[in-house]
C-alpha cells in the first residue's frame, strides 16, 4: 500500500516515517487531491480505514489538522494522510460520501473541532449533548476543560417513512446495559428503518488528558474507558507512548501483558455468551456460563489485585510480576475452565431454542461489513479475515501460534460461534505463554517523551480493534490522544443488521455486536444533588 | 456456590488492592500521593491563614490503583483488603488528615510545608557530610524569605549570615 501510494502521490507530499511499515504523509499544497488519494487507498483489497484524528494545531501550524489512518491488513502497513485545514475556512472534502465508514469520524470532528466536511451525508450532531450551544467546540485549545456553556435543547431526529410508526429502544431499556437510543421505524412487527442517537455517556476523556493528566496517569484513566476491555485500552495507550518515545519494553512484561489480554478476552466472551443466552430466555445456560466467568474474574483478582485486571499497565512495562505460585493458579484454573466450558457449550448449542433464535437473524453481509469497517468477531462472522493480533502483531503475539476463526454466514449464530472458538484459542494461548515465559525485568527505564513525537497502536480487544493515537506535547504531557474503540465501527453496522427483522429480535441483534457504549463515547461531571452538569475544578494542592 | 454473603464474611485474596487508608501518625503531609493520584481522589489543601494542611482522601473517587502507596515516602498510605464501600452518606467516604504548617523563621508567616516535613528532612540529613546547622537555619523559611536570603547570599558572596 505504501509503495503504490508513494509511486502515485509521493512527490507532491511531505513524508514522515513513524517506524517500520508505518508512514505519515502531509498534504501542504493541494487539498483537492485529497479525495483521489483516499479513493485510491480504499480501492485496495485489504485496506481499511483505521482511525481518524482531528487536532487543533493552531498554535504551531495556524491550522487544524485532519489525519486519516489507513491499514493494509495483508501487509501489516499503516499509512496516514494528513490534511491541514485553515482556521478561517475550516472545510475539507468529505470521505463519507463514498466510504460510509468515515461517517462518524467526520461528524465527530465537526462536533468537537468545528471543522466541516463538505458533502457529508448526515450533518446532524453526533457527540455533543442536545442542549450544547452552536459554535462552541470543546476540543479546541481555547476551550477550557472546566467550561459548560448553556444552550437550548434540540435534536433533529430522522422522520419515519410513510406508513410506519416509531418504536423506541432506549435511552433506558431492559435489554440495554448502557444508555443508547435506537428509534426503530416499524411496519407492524417488521423493522424498516433505524435512527440511532447515542453518546449519552461521553466523558471527554481526550480533553481530560490534555487538561490535567501527565502521561503516566493516563494509563489508569484509559482503563476506565471500558468496563470490560479496560486492559486493552491501557495497553494500546502504553504501546502508542512507547512507540512515540522509543521505549523498549522488556520481553517478560510483554508476555505478562499478553497473558492478561487473553484472560480479558475469556472474561468478555463468556460474559457475551451468557448475555446472549439470557436474551433468548435460556437462563440456565446464562447462569452456567457466568459461573465459569467467575473463575476468570477470581483469577484476575489473584494476578492483578482487581477483579477487572485494573491498574497493571504503566508506560514501559507492567507493575506486578507473574510469580511461581500465580502461575500454578493459572494452570489449575485453566484445566477446570476448559472442561467446564466445553460442557456448557455443548449444553447451549444442543438447545434448539437458542440455535433457532440466532440462526439467520441479523445478517450482515461481507460487503456491508467492509463498507462500515467492522472489526472483531462481527467482521469475522461476516467473512472478513482480519485480526490485529495476527496482522499487526504486538506484545508477544509474534512468538505464539493461534488460529483466527472466520465464519461466512454473518448472522448472530456465526458471531456466537466465532466467540466460542476464540475462547478455546485464548485458553491455548495462555498455556503457550506460561510455557514460553522469559525471565528478566518487567519495567523499562526511560527518559522524557520528545515533544511532537507521534505514536499509533492497536490492540485486538474482545470486540475488535482499539486504536490509540498519541501526539506528545511539551513537558511530558499529551497534546492529542485519540481513542477509537471497536464498538465505534461495529455500532454503525447495527441499523443495517436490524432492517428486515422483527422487534422481538432487536435486543438480540443489538447485543450480538457486544456493544460497549462507554467505550465508544469516551467530559462531563454531573452534580448529583442539583442535577446540573458542570465540571468540578480540583486543584492538586494549593500551595501559597 | 451461593453464600449468605452479608452475614457470612467474604475475604479478599492477599493480592487484592482494596480501599486505601492513611495512617495519620506516619503521614507528613508532603502531598506526593496527591500528585500521583490519577483520578484526584487525594487532594492537598492548604489553609495558610490558620496554618493547617489537610490531606483529603475521597474513597468514592478512588480507583484502587495503589499509585499513592508506591510514592508515599513514609509508608503512611496503605491499600487494605477491605472492599465494602457502600454507604448512604457520601461524606463517609472522605478521610482527612490535618497537619500543622511550619512557621517561617524569617517573617513568622506559615510556610507551604508542614512541621512533620521539616522533621523528616532533618532526620534524613546525614550528620557530618552536610553542614547540619546551616540547613537547620534555612529550613523553616517561607518561599519569599528563602528568595530574599538567596539574593542576599548571592550579592554578598562568601558571607553566611544575611
Amino acid at each position: 500500500m505504501i509503495e503504490e501510494f508513494e509511486a502515485r502521490f509521493g512527490p507532491i507530499l511531505e513524508k514522515r516515517t513513524l517506524g517500520e511499515k508505518k508512514a505519515l504523509y502531509t498534504i501542504m499544497a493541494r487539498p483537492e487531491d485529497f479525495q483521489n488519494m483516499v479513493r485510491s487507498l480504499l480501492a485496495g483489497q485489504n485496506v481499511r480505514l483505521f482511525t481518524m484524528v482531528g487536532t487543533d494545531e493552531r498554535a504551531v501550524e495556524d491550522a487544524f489538522s485532519i489525519t486519516y489512518w489507513f491499514a493494509d491488513t495483508s501487509k501489516g502497513e499503516l499509512l496516514g494522510v494528513r490534511l491541514y485545514v485553515p482556521e478561517d475556512k475550516p472545510v475539507f472534502p468529505s470521505v463519507a460520501q463514498f466510504h460510509r465508514g468515515a461517517l462518524w469520524f467526520e461528524r465527530e470532528v465537526q462536533d468537537l473541532l468545528g471543522v466541516e466536511a463538505e458533502g457529508l451525508p448526515d450533518r446532524r450532531r453526533l457527540i455533543l449533548p442536545d442542549d450544547w450551544p452552536e459554535g462552541v467546540y470543546p476540543l479546541r485549545e481555547d476551550f477550557k476543560y472546566s467550561e459548560s456553556p448553556p444552550g437550548e435543547k434540540r435534536y433533529p431526529y430522522a422522520r419515519p417513512p410513510e406508513g410506519t410508526s416509531v418504536h423506541a429502544i432506549g435511552p433506558y431499556h431492559i435489554a440495554l446495559d448502557e444508555p443508547a437510543h435506537f428509534r426503530l421505524f416499524v411496519r407492524g412487527e417488521e423493522i424498516v428503518g433505524v435512527d440511532y442517537r447515542g453518546f449519552y455517556s461521553h466523558r471527554g476523556i481526550e480533553k481530560l488528558a490534555r487538561g490535567r493528566l501527565n502521561y503516566n496517569q493516563v494509563c489508569f484513566i484509559a482503563e476506565r474507558i471500558c468496563g470490560i476491555c479496560g486492559f486493552c485500552h491501557s495497553t494500546a495507550y502504553a504501546q502508542a507512548i512507547e512507540e512515540a518515545a522509543g521505549i523498549e519494553v522488556p520481553e517478560r512484561a510483554e508476555y505478562i501483558r499478553t497473558l492478561l489480554l487473553e484472560l480479558e478476552r475469556l472474561h468478555s466472551h463468556l460474559l457475551w455468551v451468557g448475555v446472549a443466552a439470557h436474551l433468548v430466555g435460556f437462563d440456565t445456560a446464562f447462569m452456567e456460563v457466568w459461573r465459569i466467568r467467575e473463575r476468570v474474574m477470581w483469577l484476575a483478582e489473584r494476578l492483578t489485585g482487581n477483579r477487572k485486571t485494573y491498574g497493571l499497565v504503566v508506560v514501559g512495562g507492567v507493575r506486578r510480576d507473574l510469580l511461581d505460585y500465580r502461575r500454578e493458579l493459572v494452570e489449575r484454573e485453566l484445566d477446570v475452565m476448559r472442561r467446564e466450558f466445553n460442557d456448557v457449550v455443548e449444553f447451549l448449542l444442543s438447545s434448539g431454542g437458542f440455535v433457532k433464535r440466532c440462526e439467520g437473524v441479523g445478517v450482515l453481509s461481507k460487503e456491508k461489513a467492509r463498507a462500515w469497517d467492522a472489526c472483531g468477531p462481527v467482521a469475522r462472522a461476516s467473512g472478513v479475515d482480519y485480526d490485529v493480533r495476527r496482522d499487526f502483531p504486538y506484545a508477544a503475539y509474534r512468538d505464539l501460534s493461534f488460529e483466527v476463526p472466520v465464519e461466512t454466514e454473518g448472522d448472530v449464530l456465526a458471531r456466537a460461534t466465532v466467540r466460542i472458538e476464540e475462547v478455546r484459542q485464548s485458553i491455548s494461548l495462555i498455556e503457550q505463554i506460561l510455557d514460553a515465559m522469559p525471565g528478566g525485568g518487567i519495567l523499562a527505564d526511560f527518559g522524557d517523551i520528545p515533544e511532537g513525537a507521534e505514536g499509533i497502536s492497536a490492540v485486538e480487544a474482545p470486540r475488535g480493534e482499539n486504536v490509540h493515537y498519541i501526539l506528545a506535547g511539551d513537558r511530558n504531557t499529551i497534546y492529542r490522544w485519540r481513542v477509537k474503540a471497536a464498538t465505534y465501527n461495529n455500532l454503525q453496522t447495527v441499523p443495517d443488521m436490524l432492517v428486515g427483522y422483527t422487534i422481538a429480535d432487536a435486543p438480540l441483534i443489538i447485543a450480538s455486536i457486544d456493544p460497549c457504549y462507554s467505550c465508544t463515547e469516551r467530559v462531563q461531571v454531573v452534580d448529583i444533588e442539583s442535577g446540573k452538569s458542570k465540571v468540578v475544578r480540583l486543584g492538586v494542592g494549593i500551595c501559597r | 456456590m451461593t453464600k449468605a454473603y452479608p452475614f457470612e464474611p467474604e475475604e479478599a485474596p492477599p493480592e487484592y488492592r482494596g480501599i486505601p487508608r492513611i495512617d495519620p501518625v506516619l503521614c507528613i503531609g508532603c502531598g506526593a500521593c496527591a500528585n500521583a493520584c490519577p483520578p484526584n481522589a487525594i487532594l492537598r489543601i492548604d489553609d495558610p491563614e490558620n496554618g493547617t494542611r489537610r490531606i483529603v482522601l475521597d474513597v468514592g473517587r478512588c480507583i484502587r490503583c495503589a499509585r499513592c502507596e508506591e510514592v508515599c515516602p513514609t509508608g503512611a498510605v496503605r491499600l487494605t483488603a477491605e472492599f465494602e464501600a457502600a454507604t448512604d452518606d457520601r461524606n463517609d467516604h472522605v478521610e482527612i488528615v490535618e497537619l500543622r504548617l511550619a512557621r517561617c523563621r524569617g517573617c513568622g508567616k506559615y510556610t507551604c510545608y508542614t512541621e512533620r516535613q521539616v522533621e523528616k528532612v532533618l532526620s534524613l540529613i546525614p550528620r557530618g557530610i552536610l553542614d547540619f546547622d546551616r540547613v537547620r537555619e534555612k529550613l523553616p523559611l517561607c518561599s519569599e524569605c528563602k528568595l530574599k536570603l538567596t539574593v542576599l547570599n548571592a550579592t554578598k558572596f562568601g558571607e553566611v549570615e544575611p
